[in-house]
């Protein structure tokens, strides 16, 4: 069994948070898993992303064309690990937009990600989810990223539960904090039994 | 419980999931290790941030020196005083602290010492990818190198006991991705506690004058022979089989997790020799070990370092094993080893099936985004305030001279002022050069921390020599790329203890400088004229550009419940595009053809505000739910 997860997004945006909180849930659900992270140049406002590679690996680099899942907390972010997907594998865009300052010096605007899907085709599953609004549902936006993951546990066959999940929160957060990631959770994972009802939705399999 | 405490409180048989850097913090409280000392760098930091929480409780002595050197020699002290000590750096760092190193290895110490060197394949966040595994050889130090967070913590471990054995410290190597890979750990018990005062090292004990030296010459030698049978029989070195075992692999570090993938993805049989201790290696064993395969592949990252030791072997006992390596071309000499890069490696000889990727084209229409300042960077107006300075004061011909910390992104768009950039304490010491042997006049950038590490001996060289430049030191008050780390000029140590605090203004004071000014870089208005004033100045100037790092600001801010945000009036914006062009924060961009701040990213520091980014004042504060 091999399932390997690829979150992206811009730093500071909770990249390493998320693919932590993953990790610990899989090893909750009894499974091997080992997970990369790229500290970079900038703090803030460069490209992030961790690797959560779960199963029977050892290198926490997932290979080109073989992950399961992608989390673009960020955009463009999400696309720029398209090197990394196949044809069953799904790509979660979050709604949240940073337009790096190389585009403003250029004069040019963020460009439209949905035509980018639409050049990608049928290549890879696309979904764009307003994981901000869901948060702020839940109650903060920074939240985000845990309503990302409940999205893709009700639409993927990540191989954790969501009593794994909730369970890696409470020993990360407490009080508020972890109140509305629990909710955040809840709400995502709603989000996307929705999404796999509707009948304009693909159904992912999950497998390679 | 918080991970730091995990990793103190931790109990033996406890899973827990550790970065591999906390994982080499938990193998020091394993080890009862006394005394640590660093200097941050990527990838070695977390190790000194997860010690910085937990010495006090832990029991143990724990600093950021200001330099690696002088990490090292902390470190040693200990060690010769009968103390376990730990001394960890980044690669580069040991260059730093080489010097020290060299003798170490003549000296010999009374108590466990390691040296540990996170090196970067690939170039992450550094300015080379050096193999350290050289400086084993050149030091005649054995090393260490752990694949995984478990191994991470269990060889140092072992690395303590070695360096007890044989009376002399041993290196201990990571890379980004062993020191940044995150797994389960399972804890081990803690070896009890030791006093934590050294005693007296011993009378003319160790000294490195050369008539003691070349006694102790003789010394080293014995100690490399006792390692030479420590790794002949440490399971550090082990052997793995896969399948049939047909092909023979040597390899170590971060290449045996991809390796390992490899084979199994490719069903590759395969025997697996996995080198834990690279110097020396376990020479015999790996003599049987060729002449039990006829193909044999070295897989290693950077240098052909175990291929060439390898290849003399089979030399020496004339063995006729075929050796894939890097000195044949099968595998590349740059970079990391990835599965993929692997895989393609061992295609051709293996007859691997191996399906075609292309990448998708729709790459290509993705903009980049190189590492930008932080929104509030103080270093963002420092730079956009000295180029108006520059370009005002006439100067035609100057060359900006940088240095190592967040301010090294100024050499990024839109400011693009850095014309060399070497070293920790380059801005300084080429600077100085620059400014003596060319016409131009030399702005040289450095940070706090770096100031204090390595620039205080270049400025004394530049102020001696007459060189021409103006030094901007940009004082943001603590260690900002590495993750906050604190510096000679904060009031607190690696342990948040109150400690001395330096005036970096009282030592460029002190060497004679021409003109010497404190400016806030918020404030636009008085420190661009301040940075003018010193450009004028003859021989060598200062400026010390001093407002604390956004993210410690923010910090505060948070605490307070305040976050002032900036919002632009689009009646009043005329569309000049300064503020994304020149100015260049993250959190201004051009929506809809309009100019926006995110109020998301937006740090509240205002500079953008300042007449000097927006003349037509349409940057206004605001309220974080519209104006």
């Amino acid at each position: 069994m091999e399932y390997n997860i690829i979150i992206a997004g811009v730093g500071g945006q909770g990249v390493v948070t998320l693919g932590s909180l993953i990790a610990e849930a899989t090893m909750d659900a009894g499974l091997n898993v080992v997970m990369s992270e790229i500290h970079g140049l900038s703090q803030r406002g460069g490209s992030v992303s961790v690797d959560v590679r779960i199963g029977d690996v050892r290198s926490p680099i997932t290979p080109d064309g073989s992950a399961n899942l992608i989390i673009g907390l960020e955009g463009m972010e999400g696309f720029r690990m398209l090197g990394k997907a196949n044809a069953d594998t799904l790509l979660l865009v979050n709604s949240r937009r940073m337009t790096p300052v190389y585009l403003g010096i250029r004069g040019k605007e963020y460009p439209d990600l949905k035509e980018m899907a639409k050049a990608v085709g049928g290549t890879v599953r696309i979904l764009f989810i307003d994981g901000e609004n869901l948060a702020r549902e839940a109650g903060s936006e920074r939240a985000a990223g845990t309503a990302l993951l409940g999205a893709a546990l009700a639409m993927h066959e990540i191989p954790v539960s969501e009593n794994n999940v909730n369970s890696a929160l409470s020993r990360r957060f407490s009080g508020k904090i972890l109140a509305l990631n629990h909710k955040a959770l809840d709400l995502g994972m709603r989000y996307g039994a929705q999404l796999l009802k509707g009948s304009n939705v693909p159904v992912p399999t999950g497998k390679p | 419980m918080k991970i730091y405490d995990r990793v103190l409180d931790g109990l033996p048989g406890e899973k827990t999931l550790l970065l591999g850097n906390e994982a080499i913090a938990r193998g020091f409280v394993e080890a009862a290790g006394g005394v640590a000392a660093t200097y941050p760098g990527t990838p070695s930091s977390e190790v000194g941030d997860t010690l910085s929480e937990i010495a006090a409780r832990g029991g143990f002595y724990f600093e950021i020196s200001v330099n690696e050197k002088v990490a090292l020699e902390v470190a040693y002290s200990a060690a010769i005083s009968g103390i376990r000590s730990f001394a960890f750096m980044k690669h580069v760092g040991l260059n730093v602290a080489a010097d020290a190193l060299m003798s170490t290895a003549y000296s010999g110490v009374r108590a466990g010492m390691v040296v540990m060197t996170a090196d970067d394949p690939s170039m992450f966040s550094s300015q080379n990818e050096q193999d350290n595994r050289h400086y084993a050889e050149l030091s005649h130090l054995p090393m260490i190198e752990p694949s995984t967070p478990q191994e991470a913590k269990d060889y140092l471990i072992r690395a303590f006991e070695i360096s007890e054995k044989l009376a002399m410290p041993v290196l201990f190597r990571t890379t980004t991705r062993v020191s940044h890979m995150r797994a389960p750990v399972v804890m081990g018990p803690k070896e009890d506690r030791l006093a934590l005062m050294g005693t007296y090292p011993g009378h003319l004990a160790h000294v490195t004058l050369p008539s003691y030296s070349i006694k102790s010459r003789k010394a080293l030698s014995m100690r490399i022979s006792h390692a030479e049978v420590i790794s002949q029989q440490t399971d550090l070195n082990r052997l793995e089989v896969y399948g049939d075992g047909e092909y023979g692999f040597i390899t170590s570090g971060s290449a045996y997790n991809s390796l390992v993938d490899v084979i199994k993805s490719n069903s590759i049989g395969a025997e697996v020799l996995k080198v834990g201790m690279s110097n020396p290696i376990p020479e015999n064993r790996i003599a049987s070990f060729l002449m039990s395969h006829e193909y044999m592949f070295v897989v290693e990252e950077l240098d052909p370092y175990l291929e060439q030791k390898v290849r003399v072997i089979a030399q020496r006992e004339g063995i006729p094993a075929l050796i894939h390596g890097k000195l044949d071309g099968t595998f590349p000499e740059e970079y990391e080893y990835s599965a993929d890069v692997i895989e393609k490696a061992l295609a051709a000889p293996l007859k691997l099936n191996i399906k075609p990727r292309t990448a998708p084209a729709v790459l290509q229409q993705i903009p980049p985004r190189p590492p930008a300042l932080c929104p509030g960077c103080p270093h963002r107006a420092t730079y956009y305030a000295v180029k108006r300075a520059v370009r005002m004061s006439g100067l035609n011909n100057v060359t900006y001279s940088s240095d190592i910390g967040c301010y090294s992104l100024g050499a990024y768009e839109p400011f693009e002022m850095a014309d060399v950039l070497l070293e920790m304490g380059s801005s300084l010491g080429a600077g100085s050069g620059l400014g003596k042997l060319t016409d131009s006049r030399v702005v040289a950038f450095v940070g706090d921390s770096t100031f204090f590490h390595a620039g205080i001996p270049a400025l004394i060289n530049a102020v001696r020599t007459g060189s021409r430049m103006t030094l901007v030191v940009m004082d943001n008050s603590t260690t900002a790329m590495t993750g906050q780390q604190t510096n000679p000029g904060l009031a607190y140590d690696g342990m948040g203890n109150p400690s001395a605090q330096m005036s970096i203004e009282e030592i460029i004071r002190s060497t004679g400088v021409g003109s010497l000014e404190t400016a806030d870089p918020y404030d636009l208005k008085t420190f661009l004229p301040a940075v003018l004033r010193s450009l004028k100045s003859e021989g060598v100037s200062a400026v010390v550009a001093r407002r604390e790092c956004a993210i410690l600001r923010d910090r505060e801010i948070r605490k307070k419940g305040q976050m002032p945000v900036y919002v632009v009036d689009t009646k009043k914006c005329a569309l000049c595009m300064n503020c994304v062009t020149n100015f260049s924060c993250p959190a201004i961009d051009i929506k809809g053809g309009q100019i926006a701040i995110d109020p998301d990213l937006c740090d509240g520091c205002g500079v953008c505000a300042e007449p000097m980014v927006c003349p037509f004042r349409a940057i206004v504060s605001g309220e974080r739910n519209g104006i």
